[in-house]
């Protein structure tokens, strides 16, 4: 067989073209997913943080996004505990926050997770509706105690995040 | 020249295309990287030199732990107390770590809730336990080093009691001023620890503490009305002579009947009791069983239960300084126990951190009433993320079937062999009853790791393994042939050839495995976590956990196989393996 150089070239081409194309529609369908979240660019920070987002699926990336909140959820939980020695006057509020994250990582993620896992959509929504809540909780008990809140940005990103997953848990119904 | 040139850039052309397909099914992909910030991107330790940190068992951020201790169950919490050095990677200024959980899997850092700050604590805050109290109030008592002298510290135990008994997380406790409670008078002060939860009956709270006389060991039992004026028992709780200092001590009972725990104060029919040691001289944790005569007070052994160093372990590796408490919510027996390093003292300081906690695990009474069984909480199984199924794969003499698709540095994995026949298990030498009977199955290990051929086995694991096999740490099964057509089972986690640092302690730990072989299978389960390899044997029957640092067979350059090395061909009816998510700790 006589190859020809332009070919060869053309072949080259068009491999070069499936490589890209390939990338293109990973990153495609994470985009089309948070644009049908509540906050698309917050969305595309998660997977885009995570390698396993690479040909993840829905559930895959409704997974990953568990997997933030429950990052975020303990990161919260960690700044309470120093806020309880560098704030003290914030305790009973610090406290309401600690209940109601704990509920958060536990309860909410892992039965999300559960519920995902075995193929429950509609349950697994329950827990993100109730991770926004909480954060909303902890927020307002702040200024239900006269108090400002130190961690409003922490409270806010969560309740964001809870309700990305939860839309994109919603496609899967 | 153009035409070599051309097939020569048709061929690698080929290959690109076909390596292109590969990837894109095994999800790599060729997507560039993204430098995302930024709100989702946790503290990172500098992860290169970090290769031995765990991913799912408990250890501090950085520095030294050794004993667990006081762990218990208080308002919606799982705690954890450990010895702790705040400043520096090896075992000194003593204090109590303190971490909260719901599932004793996932914690919450707190600062350390007893430190030296009295004189009844000042030169130390050493390992103890927790009572709950009626009405839902936890005591902690421990023992405080009251003086350097005589070495290595003049120890008495104190109480200690939550600051705010309404705070779920109790980060503060406060030491009473009527501490010591308890002080060694006529007993060796330099070795007079650790005292135990209590126990309540005939009126009286009663607990133990470790203690020797020379080569003896010794539990001294202490009597108290309120909790606080406590007096010593006459005789000792339960004693033995030529075992050395019993640290650690451990006293519970244990239903002869199901898996649930019972409360450390339970009597009763269908009660059996279990005492447990931390041997100081041979570093191992022995237990046995037996029976509480109340009369005496005093413990009573089982006749069929060894009572010394060639007793049963509740592992036959680096497991110390264990302590178990009740779970009230979930009504279970649970275990906690300590591996230290077995890298050495200068590269623990150049890591900046040693020591870890075991999975926790829950501990039962076999149905035959001679041993406990030990499983993993399975609360762990949340952290089950990628699965990988093996059924019926056939295991030649000399092969290994290679397990993919997990990460294998971090994975729990649950194997079933079978095999067709016992007839091909080796002859057990009668001469390795010369070996010491604390280290037999130890010395079998190490005589016949998992490159000696043998009949039926070696078969098992080859966990973090290196491309060509310079490094691996076998879990194995080796049958032997005993006299009148019985058989022994030798399980062995094998740290010789675990890595190439020539520096690194890698003992061939092993133990016996108490089985009925006419089911033709054996079970496996070992929990692998970078630099720890915790295996189950028969569900638990046998459990031994091994520390090893392998150098090459780190992160995506390790691997996971099965193997077998005897004659008879071995079936791996059913494997299940998964890659573990990394767990919250720090």
């Amino acid at each position: 067989m006589k190859f020809s150089s332009p070919l060869t070239i053309f072949f080259l081409l068009l491999l070069l073209q499936q490589t890209l194309f390939s990338a293109m529609t990973d990153r495609q369908f994470i985009e089309n997913t948070c644009k049908g979240t509540p906050s698309p660019d917050l969305c595309l920070e998660i997977p885009l943080a995570n390698r396993e987002s690479e040909n993840a699926n829905l559930t895959g990336l409704a997974l990953i996004g568990l997997d933030a909140v429950q990052d975020r959820g303990f990161e919260i939980l960690r700044q309470v505990v120093d806020l309880k020695n560098s704030q003290p006057e914030l305790t009973p509020t610090l406290d309401i926050c600690t209940e109601v994250y704990n509920v958060v990582v536990d309860s909410d993620v892992q039965s999300s997770r559960e519920a995902l896992r075995g193929g429950l959509c509609k349950f697994a929504e329950d827990g993100m509706a109730d991770s926004a809540v909480e954060a909303q909780a902890c927020e307002r008990s702040f200024g239900e105690h006269g108090q400002s809140s130190p961690i409003t940005d922490s409270n806010n990103i969560i309740n964001d995040v809870a309700n990305v997953v939860r839309a994109i848990i919603r496609m899967l119904l | 020249m153009m035409r070599v040139f051309n097939r020569c850039v048709w061929s690698l052309a080929l290959l690109i295309c076909l390596l292109s397909m590969l990837s894109n099914f095994h999800g790599i992909g060729v997507m560039a990287s993204h430098n995302v910030h930024l709100r989702y991107q946790t503290n990172n330790v500098d992860k290169v030199k970090q290769v031995y940190r765990t991913g799912y068992h408990f250890q501090p951020k950085k520095n030294w732990m050794n004993d667990p201790n006081a762990p218990m169950y208080y308002k919606g919490f799982y705690h954890l107390f450990y010895q702790y050095n705040p400043k520096g990677a090896v075992w000194g200024n003593i204090v109590w770590g303190h971490s909260v959980s719901k599932d004793m899997i996932n914690w919450i850092p707190l600062e350390p809730a007893i430190v030296p700050s009295k004189p009844f604590d000042k030169y130390g805050c050493w390992s103890g336990s927790a009572t709950i109290l009626p009405g839902d109030k936890p005591v902690i008592i421990y023992t405080g080093i009251i003086n350097e002298k005589p070495e290595p510290g003049h120890q008495a135990q104190s109480y200690a009691i939550p600051a705010n008994y309404s705070d779920p997380y109790l980060r503060k406790w406060i030491k009473p001023d009527n501490n010591p409670i308890i002080k060694p008078i006529h007993e060796n002060v330099s070795s007079f620890r650790d005292p135990t939860t209590a126990w309540f009956n005939n009126g009286h709270w009663k607990l133990i503490v470790g203690s020797k006389n020379n080569r003896r060991g010794i539990t001294y039992l202490y009597r108290s009305r309120d909790f606080i004026k406590w007096t010593k028992a006459k005789h000792p709780f339960h004693t033995k002579k030529d075992v050395g200092m019993w640290e650690c001590p451990d006293f519970y009972p244990i239903s002869s009947q199901g898996t649930n725990g019972l409360d450390t104060s339970t009597l009763g029919d269908n009660v059996k009791y279990v005492f447990k040691a931390s041997l100081d001289i041979t570093r191992f944790d022995y237990y046995t069983i037996g029976s509480y005569n109340l009369v005496k007070d005093k413990y009573v052994p089982d006749s069929t239960s060894v009572d010394g160093w060639a007793g049963l372990r509740y592992d036959y590796g680096n497991f110390y300084a264990s302590k178990t408490f009740f779970d009230p919510i979930k009504k279970r027996r649970i275990l906690w126990g300590w591996a230290n390093e077995s890298s050495t003292r200068s590269e623990d300081i150049a890591k900046g951190w040693a020591g870890i906690q075991l999975i926790p695990r829950k501990v039962w009474l076999d149905p035959s009433g001679h041993k406990l069984l030990q499983w993993p909480i399975n609360e762990l199984e949340r952290l089950r993320d990628q699965k990988i199924e093996l059924s019926n794969v056939k295991i030649n003499k000399g092969d290994t079937v290679e397990v993919k698709g997990i990460n294998v540095v971090q994975a729990d994995v649950d194997v079933t062999f079978t095999f067709s026949s016992l007839d091909k298990a080796e002859l057990y030498d009668k001469k390795w009853e010369n070996f010491p009977p604390e280290d037999l199955a130890k010395s079998i290990c190490g005589i016949k790791g998992a490159t000696v051929q043998g009949g039926l086995g070696p078969f098992g694991l080859l966990t973090l393994a290196s491309s060509k096999l310079e490094e691996y740490t076998p879990v194995f099964f080796r049958i032997f042939k005993t006299t009148g057509k019985k058989h022994k089972v030798l399980f062995c986690s094998d740290a010789t050839p675990s890595s190439i640092n020539k520096n690194e302690y890698k003992p061939s730990f092993g133990g016996f495995v108490d089985v009925d072989l006419t089911t033709k299978k054996l079970s496996l389960r070992s929990l692998i976590d970078h630099s720890v390899v915790e295996s189950f044997a028969e569900g638990g029957k046998t459990v031994i956990s091994s520390r090893v640092y392998p150098t090459l067979a780190i992160n995506e350059n390790a691997h996971l196989h099965l193997f077998n090395n005897g004659s008879e061909n071995v079936m791996v009816e059913k494997l299940n393996a998964w890659s573990m998510k990394t767990a919250h700790i720090n």
